[in-house]
């Protein structure tokens, strides 16, 4: 409590003589009135029954000269301006910005920081003053806004109560473009002039949050004025899996590895033990001591499972559990849709429809007049085929899935052809490359030749003495192969036998039936997509539908049923990606595949709270202890003042009227 | 009759007319009149028969008797005496309140029960109590003797500061006989209105208690912090008028008429409990007929 003095000494004098004054006048007022009666017997028994009654009958005859002392005991009161420290907040409009993102679920502040934020939120609410308008913000990835400008304290209190922990990363930049849009309404230069659109309302920008997000770039804060309350204990200690992958052996296609990466963000060494459960059932167990800020990765064998759900939980007994547990989907191998357009050519049907080849792919063989029937166009345009391999012949648009050319070139692209060589040599050919993968073609004879060129980031796979013969290049999200060679050869040619004749010896040599099944497993996607991405919170899927418009439908890992139904070109949009964990897809009732989601993101796993923020060139630092101000009491004691003279007014009517 | 007209209206008198004054108790008067009396005497009303004793009048043997039975009986007859009323007006300067004052009122009262007894052939007498000296009150009987009571009335003035006791009690030794006694009075006395009415009841007499008060009494109407001032002794009081004084003060009064009441009904004497507010018409032929003491 601290007192302020208002008033010099001359003005106390006049203040001390009040009271004084007033208990002269109630001596003088004791001059009565003489009223004579036939017999003060009477009143002389109620004036003894009421002087043999309590003190508080004596109290109550100068009931008024107490109020009116207390009356100016509490004006003088207000004069001392008494006051304490207290919390302020400055301004009349404030912008509650409260991050729940997955670091705010960290409970190294009780029970977690997100309540803490709440908390905190509150209690400035519970000091606004009257007239002072906020608006509350949730923010994670992205922002939403819990509650627009009021000056009801009880809508705020409720939206703030009503904000619920994501598990989302973080990102300021949606946040504070919500923020700012009133503080600093846009400017439109439609005109010759440039005119202000609106009047703008400077805030106090309010931040609660473990500052664990990017530094804000390109932002001007204006008319806001944004303050950082760091939520969250600096000692925290987390440990974090920042990576989990399901991959393709490299020594060994066939086998599928777990690999794992596991970060300390801790300042002290600490052992962290990794339990790797398939479908429910532990398959593996790590243990090991990882140093302060350590990371390190971990990879598991699996084998070959066909599919499964893979979790890894890293025991550790941190500040943060969301990111303890990862999620990894092992989908079951989808057969390819290819279609092979040609005239004839049998020995790459024959290559097609080995057992092998059907386990990856589901071929069907038709002729170029095909092109022309809406057979073709729609399933081509709209995705439906994996691959299609057209043998001599070229469509007129590209289809909507890869492709490879035999003998033609893609029409569109920026794809060149040079005049036909004959009998040209391979001369080396990219073995790394996974359609390329264990062949040896050095015992090929290829009679007619043509060099091709493929456009911007083709690479070259079967080069020769004239040029490239094999070329593969990226189209949108497809890719296009064109083979400059032909298995058979079209007859009636310039100096060629009718009927046909064969251009190479190649399918007869045992890399063709591999060359087939490569092309099957890189181009047609066959193998590609048995290990499942990883998505992150609230990232958008796109999931394969088997017709378009077809409805899928996906349980979340609390179980919920989301339907979503397919475009056009058969994705299905499924962008209810909230929750970490394991999703199913069912289409027609049936688990078709699972993807998994999880956090993987090293600045939502490192929770100890920064010491400031960065928006544009500004720095905010954090504001751990509240802003003192002084809270007056000398309004109350007014309040109070004229309270007890609404009193002594009551009681003063009391006594005359009755 | 215009003296008369400011105590007693010529109705109130035409209605009084047809009262009288009724005793509970039956009193040996002084001279024939027209009560019965305990005493056998000569009435028309035969009592009972007893045996002749010598010295008695012959006149009221029972020859009849004599005839048939040979032996002397003499023949009593109920006594018809007159009825002794006394109306005591207190006439301290307490009584000079109220509008009309409370002496007024009690005078009208005390002049009408007196005419109700005039008129009936009683023995009246009116007395004031308080101021000493002056005239002694006559002795009233017959419908004549209405203007001299009315006339002692008028000239009854407020004063004298002896307490109520003295002036019963000189009262009770100056008038030895019994008969009704009506004390209109505010028995306001600061040492008590008891020792009064016992010297009342010392003389069997039968006694009414007429508790005069007047509307300022009962309700007062003060504000503000005053000086009350006793007429009587010039005793001061001092009071902040408030609402808890004023709800004391009808708390006391209503205890003091209670404790009067209770007195008087624990001995024997009627109270009534009297506001100047209320007509004397409708007190005489409505409350002084329930309680009796008129019929």
């Amino acid at each position: 409590m601290q007192l302020i003095n208002m008033l010099t000494w001359w003005q106390w004098a006049i203040l001390a003589m009040a009271p004084p004054a007033i208990v002269l006048l109630y001596f003088l007022k004791l001059k009565r009135r003489p009223v004579e009666v036939p017999s003060t017997y009477l009143w002389r028994r109620s004036i003894e029954d009421l002087h043999v009654n309590t003190i508080w009958q004596r109290l109550r005859r100068n009931m008024l000269l107490f109020l009116q002392i207390l009356i100016l005991l509490l004006a003088m009161l207000a004069a001392l301006r008494p006051g304490w420290r207290g919390v302020a907040l400055s301004g009349d409009r404030f912008i509650f910005l409260i991050d729940n993102s997955a670091s705010m679920r960290a409970t190294d502040v009780e029970p977690s920081r997100l309540e803490e934020a709440k908390r905190q939120a509150r209690l400035l609410i519970d000091q606004m003053d009257s007239g002072d308008v906020a608006m509350v913000v949730s923010f994670a990835d992205t922002a939403k806004i819990e509650q627009m400008f009021t000056d009801s304290r009880r809508k705020l209190r409720a939206a703030v109560d009503a904000i619920r922990a994501t598990d989302r990363p973080t990102s300021l930049v949606e946040a504070l473009k919500v923020a700012s849009g009133l503080a600093n309404p846009g400017r439109t230069a439609d005109d010759v002039y440039d005119v202000q659109v609106a009047e703008p309302l400077p805030a106090t920008l309010l931040i609660f949050s473990d500052g664990r997000f990017a530094d804000v770039s390109g932002f001007a804060l204006g008319n806001l004025d944004a303050v950082y309350k760091p939520i969250g204990n600096p000692e925290s200690v987390n440990l974090g899996i920042t990576t989990f992958a399901v991959r393709r052996n490299e020594a060994r296609p066939q086998q599928l590895q777990a690999f794992a990466q596991v970060r300390s963000f801790d300042r002290q060494p600490a052992e962290v033990s990794l339990e790797l459960r398939l479908d429910g059932e532990l398959i593996n167990a790590d243990r090991f001591e990882l140093a302060a800020e350590e990371s390190r990765g971990v990879s598991f064998d699996l084998g070959t499972p066909d599919s499964g759900v893979l979790q890894l939980t890293a025991v550790t007994g941190d500040d943060l559990a969301v990111d303890d547990v990862a999620w990894a989907v092992v989908n079951p191998p989808r057969r390819a849709r290819v279609l092979l357009v040609t005239p004839g050519v049998e020995p790459l049907e024959y290559a097609l429809s080995t057992s092998a080849a059907l386990e990856l792919a589901d071929v069907s063989v038709e002729t170029p007049a095909f092109l022309e029937q809406p057979a073709y166009r729609q399933p081509a345009a709209t995705g439906v085929y994996d691959l299609v391999i057209y043998d001599r012949c070229r469509p007129k648009e590209m289809p909507q899935a890869n492709t490879l050319f035999i003998g033609a070139l893609p029409p569109a692209g920026d794809w060149k052809a040079e005049p036909q060589v004959v009998a040209p040599q391979i001369i080396d050919t990219d073995s790394a490359h996974p359609l390329m993968q264990w062949l040896d073609l050095g015992n090929v004879l290829i009679a007619e030749g043509t060099p091709l060129a493929g456009p911007l980031g083709g690479v070259t796979l079967i080069d020769s003495n004239i040029g490239p013969l094999f070329v593969v290049a990226p189209r949108d999200r497809y890719e296009d192969a064109a083979l400059g060679f032909v298995f058979i050869a079209e007859g009636g040619g310039e100096g060629k036998e009718p009927g046909g004749y064969i251009g190479t010896n190649w399918p007869i040599r045992a890399s063709f039936p591999l060359f087939a099944l490569n092309v099957l497993e890189y181009l047609g996607g066959g193998r590609t997509s048995g290990a499942g991405e990883a998505i992150r919170p609230g990232q958008p899927v796109a999931l394969d539908s088997p017709l378009p418009g077809k409805e899928v439908s996906v349980q979340t890992p609390a179980g919920e049923t989301v339907r979503v139904r397919a475009d056009s070109s058969g994705k299905a949009n499924f962008s209810g990606t909230g929750q970490l964990g394991v999703y199913n897809v069912r289409i027609d009732g049936k688990v078709a595949r699972h993807f998994a989601v999880n956090l993987f993101q090293a600045s939502e796993s490192d929770i100890r709270p920064v010491s400031g923020l960065r928006i544009g060139y500004v720095d905010i630092p954090a504001q751990t202890s509240q802003e003192a101000a002084r809270r007056e009491l000398w309004r109350i004691l007014l309040v109070a003042g004229l309270a007890v003279l609404c009193v002594e007014w009551y009681t003063y009517n009391r006594r005359v009227a009755w | 009759m215009s003296t008369a007209s400011t105590l007693l209206s010529p109705e109130l008198l035409a209605r009084l007319e047809r009262l009288e004054l009724v005793s509970r108790k039956i009193f040996r008067g002084r001279m024939k009149g027209e009560r019965r009396s305990r005493r056998k005497g000569q009435s028309v009303e035969f009592a009972d028969f007893r045996s002749y004793v010598h010295g008695d009048d012959l006149r009221f043997l029972d020859w009849n008797t004599y005839a048939r039975l040979d032996r002397l009986f003499l023949k009593m007859f109920l006594e018809e005496e007159d009825l002794h009323f006394y109306a005591l007006i207190d006439a301290s300067k307490s009584m000079d309140f109220g509008e009309p004052t409370k002496l007024a009122y009690a005078k009208q009262l005390a002049a009408a029960l007196g005419f109700v007894g005039l008129v009936r052939g009683d023995r009246v007498k009116i007395e004031t109590l308080g101021p000493g000296g002056g005239d002694p009150p006559p002795v009233l009987r017959g419908r004549r003797s209405l203007w001299r009571m009315l006339e002692y009335l008028e000239n009854v003035q407020p004063g004298g500061e002896a307490p109520l006791a003295q002036a019963v009690k000189s009262f009770c030794v100056r008038n030895s006989g019994k008969g009704i006694v009506v004390l209109i009075s505010d028995l306001m006395d600061k040492s008590g209105y008891e020792a009064a009415l016992r010297y009342l009841l010392a003389q069997e007499m039968d006694i009414y208690v007429i508790h005069l008060l007047s509307v300022a009494e009962i309700e007062p109407q003060l504000q503000g912090d005053l000086r009350l001032v006793d007429c009587e002794d010039g005793d001061v009081a001092e009071i902040s008028v408030s609402g808890p004084l004023l709800k004391r003060y009808r708390e006391t009064l209503a205890a003091f008429i209670h404790s009067a009441r209770d007195f008087c009904t624990r001995r024997g004497i009627v109270y009534l409990a009297a506001r100047n507010d209320l007509p004397v018409e409708q007190l005489i032929t409505g409350y002084l007929n329930q309680r009796g003491l008129l019929r």
